[in-house]
């Protein structure tokens, strides 16, 4: 082959990818209509929970009911790196305003001085992140939920122990859920074992095997999101301990409720994703357009389990 | 004339690469007027560090003909070990020496494995990668790393001080390689590794030496990234050894060895991270991204194949 045939092939080649790419993004790759808010949401990777992965289609309804663009920046890792890039891109791109549920909150702090230097308001959806440019947080109340479940446990189960699979050490929601949880066990006389997972099914499913060996006493385990604690729930029947020990789990996703109505996981605390949605896309909004807005929105979990479950399927 | 016909088709082979960023570089400024910016260039720039800087060492493990595939857990043992230090309280400077120190060690354990049992690089880094990750998630079990010093934290934060310390790194593997009797004889043993032998040149010496500087260029990478993020866990660089593998291969380095260059892997890296920022300025989702590096790496190899083939052929 000719060299000068080679170029034309090279340049031919990635023009063909880039189409194909620009072609395959439909109507995500034009950038923002003349006029019209533009907003970037980057979340945990829907792709690895069902959870995050409602947010985002949540997010997209909102924003559609409100007459705003939203560009879906998420990762596709759980790459707290990645997603510090996205925040980057998004502030370049000169967004309105920046949504980030984090993949680890303590990340994004010169990203966030760059979006206040920029002026581009920046809110928080599930995770709070310690920034003063951060301007609104909708969350569960994680750690008062968290106690709800604890005193669930309490009066479910009797006195043992029970172990937690946790999500990240440091990451503020799997802190306020273990902690909730733990306080509460704690004074009532309960032997807590905690151990990380970071927020990874494998991990989880292999902790709470060796933990439950390691521990014959284990009345319960608790996972700190759902996935978790069915990768827990799945430890205890490979162990043959589902007379023993109940599982419980945090997040009120399809799979745990239908593992409920199974008769297998025996409670989870239901977030309210949609609602969590709902109330950034609105407090952003009004903040680009200058008024006043929701800066805080702590939405109490609820504990699902048999008595209720049909009312949540 | 066959000589300049050499010449040509290898100056060809390096441009190529380049040819495609400028491409793909002038394809996202016509596109999107946001991409056309200063800001932008910085930011791809710093994007590029984590990456570029971990690529350096994949760059000579594969001109040399050898793989490493424990560089992501490799990195993630160094960030956890860094971030254990700072919070124990030890100076910063000492913190970032014992943390290169450790990142060459973990490397010339990997040369000498190679080297001394005789097992395919494949296997031995596979087996390394498994043992690095698990050492990580040992240390880093139940700790807390986050908000360190602000010493430390410079070393990550902004753009000078992290691209500064890229264009070192590329700098210091550049004259390695051109410059010295060592990094000149990694094209000859990828190259051919039993002639190089039989040329009395000290092949499982050199490749113990170049697995060590893979793992202390990982160690550099490993440090800014938790200067940059300002924590640290366990599950840090999975998947990175890949990343960096496909860097240096869009680059135009080969897989089979003997050819190559820091050069063109500062190329692949720029390629993938001015992909991933064209396309999030386009609001193209990060899947799609994924995919377009994909077809980019299938792209950059097929040339490989044809380029060999053609000289095969001469």
């Amino acid at each position: 082959m000719r060299i000068h045939t080679r170029i034309v092939l090279v340049v031919l080649a990635l023009l063909c990818v880039s189409g194909l790419l620009f072609a395959g993004a439909g109507k995500e790759s034009g950038e923002a209509a003349e006029g019209k808010i533009t907003i970037a949401y980057t979340g945990y990777p829907g792709g690895l929970t069902a959870f995050w992965a409602q947010m985002a289609q949540y997010m997209k309804e909102e924003a559609e009911a409100m007459g705003v663009e939203l560009l879906d920046m998420s990762p596709t890792t759980a790459d707290a790196a990645v997603q510090k890039d996205s925040v980057d891109n998004a502030i370049n791109r000169g967004v309105d305003g920046i949504i980030i549920g984090a993949v680890d909150n303590r990340a994004f702090g010169e990203s966030l001085d760059r979006a206040a230097e920029k002026g581009i308001p920046v809110v928080a959806v599930d995770t709070a992140i310690d920034h003063p440019h951060i301007s609104a947080l909708a969350q569960t109340d994680n750690l008062a939920s968290a106690r709800v479940l604890g005193q669930y446990i309490v009066d479910t189960t009797e006195t043992g122990t029970v172990i937690i699979l946790g999500g990240t050490l440091g990451h503020q929601t799997g802190d306020a859920r273990r902690d909730g949880v733990k306080q509460v066990l704690e004074a009532n006389g309960y032997k807590v074992v905690f151990r990380a997972c970071n927020w990874d099914v494998p991990t989880a499913l292999e902790t709470a095997t060796n933990e439950l060996a390691a521990n014959p006493g284990t009345v319960a385990v608790f996972g700190c999101w759902d996935p978790g604690a069915l990768a827990g729930l799945a430890a205890v029947k490979q162990r043959g301990l589902m007379d023993k020990v109940k599982v419980y789990g945090f997040d009120g996703l399809p799979d745990a409720l239908m593992s409920i109505k199974d008769g297998e996981l025996t409670a989870t605390i239901k977030q309210d994703n949609k609602e969590m949605a709902r109330v950034t896309i609105r407090s952003l909004v009004s903040q680009i357009n200058g008024q006043e807005s929701v800066k805080k929105l702590l939405i109490d979990g609820f504990v699902i389990d048999k008595s209720n479950i049909d009312q949540h399927m | 004339m066959e000589a300049t016909r050499g010449t040509r088709s290898r100056v060809m082979q390096s441009i190529q690469p380049l040819l495609g960023l400028v491409i793909i570089y002038l394809i996202f400024v016509v596109l999107s007027s946001t991409f056309r910016t200063f800001d932008t260039a910085k930011t791809i720039l710093t994007q590029a560090v984590i990456l570029g800087t971990l690529a350096a060492g994949p760059t000579i493990v594969l001109i040399s003909g050898g793989l490493d595939l424990s560089i992501g857990s490799l990195f993630c043992l160094v960030a956890v070990c860094t971030g254990r230090m700072l919070i124990a309280g030890i100076p910063v400077g000492l913190v970032v020496l014992i943390s290169l120190v450790v990142g060459a060690a973990c490397g010339a354990f990997n040369g000498a494995i190679i080297v001394g049992t005789g097992i395919p690089a494949f296997i031995g880094t596979l087996g390394m990668m498994k043992t690095f990750r698990g050492l990580a998630e040992i240390l880093g079990m139940n700790q807390d790393m986050s908000r360190f010093p602000e010493s430390f934290q410079m070393i990550g934060k902004g753009y000078l001080i992290p691209i500064s310390i890229m264009a070192v790194t590329f700098l210091l593997v550049y004259i390695f390689l051109s410059r010295t009797k060592i990094g000149f004889n990694c094209y000859a043993i990828g190259g051919s590794n039993e002639v190089s032998r039989l040329a009395g040149v000290p092949v499982k010496k050199y490749y113990i030496i170049y697995y060590t500087i893979g793992g202390l260029v990982a160690a550099i990478s490993a440090i800014i990234i938790v200067a940059r993020l300002n924590f640290t866990n366990s599950a840090f660089g999975v998947g990175m050894e890949l990343n960096a593998i496909a860097a240096t291969i869009i680059g135009g380095t080969s897989l089979s060895g003997g050819v190559g260059g820091i050069g063109r892997t500062v190329i692949g890296v720029l390629i993938i991270t001015t992909l991933n920022a064209g396309l999030s300025h386009l609001g193209v989702s990060s899947s799609w991204q994924q995919i377009s590096i994909g077809v980019v790496i299938i792209l950059a190899v097929w040339l490989d194949v044809i380029q060999r083939r053609r000289e095969a052929k001469a």
